[in-house]
């Protein structure tokens, strides 16, 4: 048997169950967003007090899960016991970090009016992965949940996801303050006298191209937050160790497709060179084998008699077209199969679940229970 | 614009939600031009190695290089782009170098917002304009795979940003120029690709109010993996009349009379389900002619490939037919 094989025979039941924070992490548009509220409701209907922290989620599943308002609130799924809600709102999230990390509230002020603030909240990369996991630290410090479920935003690569809190310290860093102020200083050791030079260059050209002005508000702007940074740093770290715990369990989504197999591929050995707990791996919108009969059934019409049927009635037609979807539905599945052996080749994603591909768009709770069914097998 | 004319603009961005396959529908897009007759540029910038991927090369970089016949392709990053950038500036290559390890340029390239989408743009507007020896432009069309939805609007907003914060000197006048091309109907055009599925359907329907107020010039909405009808219309209306007994008689007039009940009713429910999927796709081409107000092509799904590239060739061919 397949290390493949062996993932396969397993399922998300032990994660559902017993894990205290799950993180759904993946490319975008593969499903991560109902992958995440399916384990919640799925953990809620265990009887865990569960809350689905989600961003920007399709709007008809988040009125199905009694989400209406954008407002970094938790709310309670009327519909699912044990069940909250929250959609993350970033600039919110932003705001609330400010305040917490400032030591008074006239610096926290003097930050949110910056204008490099507003720009930095909503676009700088790393910034809404690190506000998910501000949040999702926040909400495991106030105890009020058994298990937090985490939907983590689209980046432009699931790696970015891990990298944000470092990229986000690194940035609020004295480093770039310093560059800034003084550009000669920053001949540490590090960068050496040479580059210090460069960088004292790109600077004079970055102010004789922009205008002294713009590199006076952004020197503003990291002045305003000298000091700080330890705090942001001092909570990355946390937060990082809690996602490494045995009480963390990454779920990986993906689709069957190769570009987001290869993310998930590199998602799932990212996580085992940082030594984060990987749950497994879930493919989303996989067409599935034949069932045993109807694939003979597809073998014993031959040729001949398929065109026999196409010259014939209505019924003899409609049965022709009903065995070319059974044709169709094989080749897709051996593609499909193909790209996951590959795109997984000696890897160990230690439990594979694929999700076939649902009749219709989910958006309620009756389609995420039919995803649970498969995440979770009874 | 109609979709036969699209291949009149040098410059065709193509995005959608992740997920929607733009990475495909760029290739091919690309494939089709150079087959008639384009010399054709697919342009990456978000270092996906989508292409090289899909045309089995090795690993795309900054170097342009052609990898099927009268079809160049490259990988745009945010460093690189600012190298070359750098270099046109002060022209000494060492300089250049030792520019470029600064953490001001780490600062540039990674952390800051927006100037990262400003290199890239940056890059994407030499080759449109660049010439050859004899005056020609380097490249008849250029097919750039460009960030999904989500992202596109700061992604096309950067250097709009970059004029209102910078008001003098090369910088403005660089982002200026590249405004003008983004926002010129003679030369680009933002294709939107969508499945005719909800989702996707919601999220171009906001792309293009976003768009339209960024003033950039759309195409053809490009509709992907569009199911095509198993079998012809009245056999469709039949379908859902039939019971496992006409299955069984059909079958058995073939010679195969044990077909068992369940089997007969398992081989109606893919029927149903098929027609199913055919309805979501009419109600959302009606959304699409409803919500928006643009012309649209739509491409099959292709079922009978084995490998990402037969994909790509099949809707390849279908584009030429169109174009």
């Amino acid at each position: 048997m397949t290390t493949l094989d062996r993932a396969r025979e397993r399922d998300l039941a032990e994660v559902v169950a017993e894990r205290h924070i799950i993180v759904c992490t993946g490319s975008g548009g593969v499903g991560k967003t109902t992958t995440a509220a399916t384990l919640a409701v799925a953990a809620a209907r265990q009887g865990r007090r569960t809350i689905v922290v989600t961003i920007d989620p399709a709007r008809r599943l988040a009125q199905s899960m009694g989400l209406d308002a954008l407002d970094n609130t938790p709310r309670a799924v009327d519909a699912v016991p044990n069940l909250d809600a929250m959609m993350l709102d970033m600039k919110r999230t932003f705001d609330e970090v400010i305040d917490r990390h400032a030591d008074d509230p006239s610096r926290a002020a003097r930050i949110k009016s910056n204008r490099f603030y507003q720009q930095i909240s909503s676009q700088l990369a790393g910034t809404q992965e690190y506000m998910a996991m501000e949040k999702l630290f926040d909400l495991h410090s106030t105890g009020r949940y058994d298990c937090i479920v985490v939907d983590t935003p689209p980046t432009r690569n699931a790696l970015d996801f891990l990298d944000a809190p470092k990229r986000l310290t690194d940035f609020l860093d004295g480093k770039f303050l310093k560059m800034f102020l003084s550009p000669g200083l920053t001949a540490t050791k590090t960068i050496g006298r040479m580059a210090a030079f460069g960088t004292g260059l790109f600077m004079k050209a970055a102010g004789r191209i922009t205008g002294a002005g713009v590199l006076d508000d952004l020197a503003e702007f990291f002045q305003s937050f000298e000091g700080m940074y330890e705090g942001f740093k001092n909570r990355a770290q946390l937060v990082h160790e809690l996602l490494s715990s045995g009480d963390a369990a990454f779920v990986v989504v993906s689709s069957g497709e190769p570009t987001a197999l290869r993310e998930a591929r590199y998602f799932v050995q990212r996580l085992a060179k940082e030594g984060m707990p990987l749950a497994g791996l879930v493919l989303n919108r996989v067409t599935p084998a034949l069932p045993e009969d109807l694939a003979a059934l597809a073998a014993r019409v031959g040729e001949d008699d398929r065109e026999r049927l196409l010259a014939g009635d209505d019924d003899q037609r409609a049965v022709a077209g009903m065995l070319g979807l059974l044709d169709r539905s094989a080749q897709v599945h051996a593609r499909q199969q193909r790209n996951i052996e590959s795109g997984l080749h000696g890897l160990d994603p230690r439990t594979l679940v694929e999700v076939p591909e649902m009749p219709s768009d989910v958006h309620d709770l009756e389609g995420l229970d039919a995803i649970g069914a498969h995440l979770i097998r009874i | 614009m109609d979709a036969s004319q699209l291949l009149s603009r040098r410059l065709l961005l193509v995005t959608g939600k992740g997920g929607v396959g733009k990475s495909t529908l760029a290739a091919s897009l690309a494939l089709a031009g150079s087959r008639l007759g384009r010399r054709t540029c697919l342009v990456e910038v978000e270092g996906r190695q989508a292409f090289s991927s899909i045309f089995s090369t090795a690993p795309w970089d900054f170097e342009e290089r052609e990898f099927r016949p009268n079809l160049y392709g490259l990988s745009i990053d945010p460093e690189a782009s600012l190298t070359e950038y750098l270099s046109m500036f002060y022209g000494a290559q060492r300089i250049t170098k030792l520019v470029a390890k600064t953490p001001a340029v780490e600062f540039a390239t990674q952390a800051a917002p927006g100037i990262k989408d400003v290199l890239l743009i940056g890059k994407v507007k030499e080759i449109e304009r660049r010439r050859r020896p004899d005056g020609q432009f380097a490249y008849d069309l250029i097919i750039l795979d460009a960030p999904p939805t989500g992202r596109i609007v700061n992604f096309l907003a950067a250097p709009d940003a970059t004029t209102e914060l910078v008001n003098v000197g090369p910088v403005r006048q660089q982002a200026q120029t590249v405004i003008d091309m983004l926002t010129d109907t003679s030369r680009t055009a933002v294709l939107l690709t969508t499945l005719l599925e909800e989702m996707p359907v919601t999220e171009t329907a906001e792309s293009i109010r976003d768009l339209t107020q960024l003033g950039v010039p759309l195409g053809p909405v490009l509709i992907n993996r569009a199911v095509q009808p198993a079998m012809d219309e009245a056999a469709l209306k039949q379908l859902p009349t039939m019971e496992a007994d006409t299955v069984q008689r059909v079958l058995g007039d073939l010679g195969i009379d044990d077909v068992e009940t369940s089997t007969a009713e398992e081989l109606l429910d893919t029927g149903r389900a098929h027609i199913g999927r055919l309805d979501l796709a009419d109600r959302m081409r009606q959304r699409v002619a409803d919500e928006i107000d643009l012309p649209s092509l739509e491409l099959p799904f292709v079922a009978d490939a084995t490998r990402p590239e037969e994909i790509v060739t099949a809707i390849a061919a279908t584009l030429e037919d169109r174009l």
